[in-house]
């Protein structure tokens, strides 16, 4: 799925979500509790192993006050999106915003496991 | 020691102290702005560094080290200021490999001074602290990571092009604590052998790097093929029995010489896992008894041989490298 990824050139954040835009023009839009729901660092990565703390994850999210992230470039394959409230560890590569775009599981559906390497 | 909060902060305390603070006074404020500085030359020292890349791998023994020291030295090689920070407090064998065995740490007016090896780089090492380098040092892990906190903030680098930071392998204190300690590190390097790919559970890795908050630059791949060379009839066809049954065969130049890179363990897999986990992989470095030797006798290779073989396949490492801090500059994204 990742392998025919194309480039993002566009990333426009909205109120409540933000559009993606491909170098094929193809246009995405993610909500910011998605996004979040998502984060890969390693305090909310655990959280999805099991249904329970991934509803109570998703449910501690969609509690925080909306607003609009500030974004950073990360090297040349990801980005990061800070938030006043609430996680902003995850740095999310390019792959796992194109599988949020096209609504599949970010994780591929592993688990996440604790520890360097 | 009093543990009564004097402020300083207090106006009637200030106006009344004519005389000047208390002992006490005066060792609280100097506690204070020792940390206040620790906290401002941490920020400073980020900023005079340009660059600073880790360098880590999952097992023990690949080469790290050897990588730290070969993409400092080839940096410098291109002019450049280099610094080397190494974090193995149980094995720290960057002093030797850049001849400086037996240094002391030389501190000046509270700040750590670098040694300076070959080409001029800047080493600071555990092995710096030790008394004596054949005993190993058990220290706790909380007066470990204070240490590596205590030896980023007081170094005085000054300013530098990049800082290499070699790693013990495979743990994930050292890595956290360095990067809560020194903002903005480019990324990591992962080295590999081609008969450890396998181990490399780079998955985990890559999960480490977006914890940690630090990208992965890319896959290096060491100790990947071993290259004979030798002379003979100018022209003439060579061949070389190599591992697995295979035969390699070259062509001696019109002076007789050629050389022939056999590969000794699986081939590509650095490249492999690179592609697989889609993070950049960087290039390979050959087998090379020369690091070896220059592990022992303090010369590194790239020192003692700056044409050779090894010294150019860093090169190459090290522009790979360079092509993936160079942020932004590829990607035309648009963010609003
Ligand atoms: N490309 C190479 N060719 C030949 N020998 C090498 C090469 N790279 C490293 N070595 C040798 O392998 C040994 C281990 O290398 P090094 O100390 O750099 O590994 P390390 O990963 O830092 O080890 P540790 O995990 O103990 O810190 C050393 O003797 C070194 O000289
Ligand atoms: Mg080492």
């Amino acid at each position: 799925m990742t392998d025919d990824m194309p480039t993002m050139v566009r990333l426009e954040r909205n109120e409540l979500d933000f559009t993606l835009t491909y170098e094929d023009r193809s246009e995405f839009v993610v909500s910011y509790d998605d996004l979040r729901h998502a984060c890969p660092c390693a305090k909310c990565s655990p959280l999805r192993n099991d249904d329970e703390s991934s509803k109570s994850l998703r449910r501690d999210i969609e509690k925080l006050p909306a607003e609009k992230p500030k974004i950073r470039k990360v090297g040349k394959y990801a980005l990061g999106f800070e938030w006043v409230a609430g996680c902003s560890s995850g740095i999310y590569r390019f792959e796992r915003l194109w599988l949020l775009a096209n609504r599949l599981d970010p994780d591929n559906g592993k688990p996440y496991v604790h520890g360097a390497w | 020691m009093s543990d009564s909060p004097v402020s300083t902060h207090d106006p009637k305390v200030a106006s009344d102290s004519v005389e000047g603070p208390t002992p006490q006074d005066q060792k609280k404020m100097e506690q204070a702005y020792a940390q206040m500085k620790r906290k401002m030359s941490m920020q400073d020292i980020s900023k005079k560094i340009k660059h600073k890349v880790m360098v880590l791998s999952g097992k023990g023994g690949v080469g790290k080290s050897t990588v730290a020291t070969g993409l400092a030295l080839s940096l410098a090689q291109q002019g450049m200021a280099v610094g080397i920070l190494d974090i193995d407090i149980t094995g720290p064998n960057v002093p030797k490999m850049m001849g400086l065995e037996g240094r002391r740490l030389h501190v000046e007016e509270g700040r750590i001074h670098p040694a300076q090896g070959h080409l001029g780089v800047k080493v600071i090492s555990m092995a710096f602290l030790l008394d004596n380098e054949d005993t190993p040092v058990v220290w706790r892990g909380p007066i470990k990571l204070g240490a590596i906190q205590q030896f980023i903030a007081d170094v005085e680098w000054g300013n530098l092009d990049y800082l290499i930071i070699d790693f013990p392998p495979g743990t994930s204190d050292e890595p956290l604590t360095v990067a809560q300690s020194l903002p903005d590190i480019d990324g990591m390097v992962i080295v590999t052998t081609p008969q450890d790919v396998a181990l490399l559970d780079s998955r985990k890795s890559i999960t480490f790097s977006e914890s940690i908050k630090v990208p992965v630059l890319g896959v290096i791949e060491n100790m990947s093929g071993f290259t004979i060379k030798g002379t003979t009839a100018p022209g003439s066809e060579v061949e070389i029995s190599a591992p697995a049954g295979r035969t390699e065969k070259t062509t001696a130049d019109k002076d007789g010489n050629f050389s022939v890179t056999l590969d000794i363990f699986k081939k590509g897999g650095g490249k492999l896992t690179a592609e697989e986990f889609d993070v950049p992989f960087l290039g390979a470095l050959p087998f090379d008894p020369g690091f070896v030797r220059g592990g022992d006798d303090g010369v590194h290779r790239i020192v003692s041989e700056p044409e050779g073989a090894s010294a150019i396949a860093f090169a190459a490492v090290v522009s790979a490298v360079q092509d993936q801090i160079k942020v932004d500059d590829g990607t035309s994204l648009e963010i609003i």
